[in-house]
């Protein structure tokens, strides 16, 4: 198999990068605890073991993996560095109620230069709903003289209609009319370029007839984020491998007769990459959200939810019964109001008594807005009102921080100051798939309660393979440096585009780290001419409009990728300055950069 | 000479269309609209003509030059 987990060098030198991560962070917060009065500890410890959570203690955790003695030997490294008393993991709660506000206000600070949401112009916001009315109004007439073949529910009498009336009024004739733009079938690997089916509409965009001919496109769409995604190199040839030797499919569940080695090195891996006690794999990525959340809450705990969340978390909400208060997108004063509002008057729907667990439930970036989640606040909010922490980094893990691992990376932070890390094997790894990482109890409870586990087929090898593969590679356990390569690339591709796009004068939103670019068009027939234009110049972008944004902030999503080369995103750029020229996008009133940007 | 007047107006009126969303409707969706806002415009005119005009007019106490001309015109015959 191959799957053995390096040379011991390999696995010192891993050690080595998740102590220098870890050490920062405790120094950072040794700083603090010198002026700690000592009363407060016993306090914050007993309010602690007073809640019944899933995840009680930190402590007890089984000290029979490889992982925590790695984190003795951090604190141990931070307790002679600083000369205070952090010899034990439990130090984790006694600092909590003193977060290092200095640095938080730095946070707060870097967060604020570096995130951009410019507000819509009067005139095209009152544009753009107007628009939306006069698309709704003729909508509605439209419906009333024709109503098409498709649209009639034919030989069901006796039945109530099965389709819901204003979601399938608003596809037909709403975004029917814009349809070519999405769901373009594609014939090719979705790597740096891409090739897509052209297909024409005579009946505008009932149906399609597919011309036979096809587009290579510069592909700024797919969540390819390092390039993993590739038919051929060494990920695609192990996977192959492991096709020829497994076949494709477990046909049968976790845990049943579908675990093999390849999955717990797999497991194993993505603990050790993330820099936590364990990790637990599924399938698939929406599938860890929607399923594993129900079984860690429950009715009669709170979630606090960023209202920009993905559709995955929001089903596992709902699912769970738990009850939801939804916080403003990566407002941190929002949050601690909600927070101290419900640690404060309890459950009311239960007397005032209090919350079961209180979970507040991020993601590491937002995939419609490009913004970073507001990590260190969030911990020393979650620290002071003793709240679960839930960061989903499927857009963040591999593309984002200085090793590829995520938000937590990106800012420094200490793995196991969040509880829940999850993420995706879809975007980053070039595969399928998601994972739940953090203490050894957190997921021996999840091997033994998650329905996604238990319930579902588990995950194919060769897709297995190709994670287990390129996360090697980004880990440089292949004895190469093409991992931080593509790290290094992504993060100056990101920059340069978002950094040119806004000389150009559109808007875009979101964190200047974030590979993640959406460029704000507002109205739909401007998705729609974009998309269109952009794909006749083979560029493939993706456009995004209402419902899942808000009516009024259509945009064009792009996604960066490792594989692009400067020249591309010169062309691309190019391109769009010319567009965006000749349709009127140039929206921004920021003053703009007026030399030249350097890659 | 006439093309550019011909490629500008073209492109003015593609902006317009875009910004109306009726880029992205049919053609006699597009018409159909058109004459909404034309019937629109002549009434809003007629209204404004017929009843702003003199209403505001006998607030300022402002003969509309219409009528004065009419009183004139009587006057000659
Ligand atoms: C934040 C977030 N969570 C979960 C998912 C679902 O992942 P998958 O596509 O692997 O099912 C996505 C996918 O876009 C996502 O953006």
């Amino acid at each position: 198999m191959g799957n053995s987990n390096g040379d011991s060098g390999e696995v010192q030198q891993e050690r080595q990068r998740n102590c220098d991560i870890s050490n920062s962070w405790n120094k950072m917060k040794g700083i603090t605890e010198e002026n700690m009065p000592k009363e407060c500890d016993s306090s914050t410890v007993e309010l602690r073991a007073r809640k019944n959570g899933f995840k009680d203690n930190v402590v007890e955790a089984a000290p029979t993996n490889g992982c925590l003695k790695n984190c003795t030997a951090n604190t141990t490294q931070c307790a002679t560095a600083n000369g205070t008393a952090c010899s034990n993991s439990n130090s984790n709660s006694k600092q909590s109620l003193y977060t290092p506000a200095k640095k938080l206000s730095e946070f707060a600070a870097e967060h604020t230069r570096k995130t951009s949401f410019e507000e819509v112009p009067l005139h095209t916001a009152c544009l753009t709903y107007l628009g939306f009315y006069l698309l709704m109004i003729l909508g509605y007439i439209n419906q009333l003289l024709f109503v098409p073949k498709v649209a009639k529910e034919e030989n069901r009498e006796g039945y109530v209609t099965l389709y819901d009336a204003f979601e399938s009024f608003y596809s037909r004739y709403v975004y029917r009319r814009v349809r070519d733009c999405w769901n373009r079938p594609i014939c090719s690997v979705p790597g740096d370029e891409v090739t897509l089916k052209d297909r024409v509409t005579n009946d505008y965009g009932w149906s399609f007839q597919f011309t036979g001919t096809e587009t290579r496109c510069l592909n700024l769409g797919s969540y390819n984020y390092l390039g993993f995604a590739d038919a051929t190199g060494p990920c695609a040839e192990q996977s192959e491998e492991t096709a020829r030797e497994m076949g494709l499919a477990m046909t049968s569940t976790r845990v049943e007769l579908g675990t093999t080695q390849l999955h717990l090195d797999l497991e194993s891996l993505t603990a050790r990459y993330l820099g936590v006690e364990d990790a637990i794999v599924f399938g698939m990525g929406f599938a860890t959200n929607a399923l594993n959340l129900p079984s860690l809450i429950s009715p009669g705990c709170l979630v606090l939810s960023d209202e920009k969340n993905h559709a995955s978390i929001i089903l596992g909400l709902r699912l769970s019964g738990a009850t939801t208060k939804v916080f403003k997108h990566n407002n941190m004063r929002d949050l601690e109001r909600v927070l101290r509002y419900n640690v404060v008057h309890g459950n009311s729907k239960n007397g005032g008594k209090p919350w079961k667990k209180i979970l507040i439930l991020v993601e590491g970036v937002f995939s419609m807005e490009g913004s970073i989640v507001r990590l260190p606040e969030i911990i020393a909010l979650k620290k002071k009102y003793k709240a679960y922490l839930y960061l989903d980094e499927a857009h963040s893990i591999g593309a984002m921080g200085p090793h590829g691992g995520g938000a937590v990376d990106y800012f420094g932070a200490d793995p196991k100051d969040i509880d829940i890390l999850m993420g995706t094997f879809t975007k980053s790894f070039g595969s399928a798939g998601g994972y739940i990482a953090g203490s050894k109890r957190l997921i021996d409870f999840l091997r033994t309660n998650s329905h996604a586990h238990c319930y579902a087929s588990s995950m194919s090898p060769p897709i297995a393979q190709q994670i287990y593969t390129s996360m090697s590679i980004i880990m440089g356990l292949d004895g190469t440096d093409t991992g931080r390569q593509k790290i290094n690339q992504l993060a100056r591709n990101t920059r340069y585009f978002r950094r040119r796009l806004a000389q150009m004068g559109v808007i875009t939103y979101g964190h200047e780290d974030s590979p993640v670019v959406p460029m704000l068009v507002y109205l739909f027939s401007k998705i729609g001419a974009v998309v269109r234009t952009l794909t006749t110049r083979h560029i493939a972008v993706v456009g995004v409009g209402f419902p899942a944004t808000p009516i009024m902030e259509g945009r064009i999503r792009y996604c960066l990728s490792a594989a692009h080369t400067k020249e591309q995103l010169d062309y691309a750029l190019e391109v769009i300055d010319e567009i965006s020229d000749r349709l009127g996008l140039k929206y921004s009133r920021k003053p703009r950069e007026p030399n030249t940007i350097e890659y | 000479m006439l093309q550019n007047i011909i490629d500008f107006c073209n492109y003015w009126w593609f902006r317009y269309l875009m910004v109306t969303e009726l880029y992205m409707v049919e053609k006699w969706e597009r018409v159909t609209i058109h004459v909404i806002f034309a019937v629109l415009f002549c009434l809003f005119w007629y209204f404004n003509y017929s009843v702003l005009l003199s209403f505001t007019g006998s607030i300022l106490g402002i003969t509309p030059i219409s009528d004065s001309i009419e009183q004139q015109a009587a006057k000659i015959a």
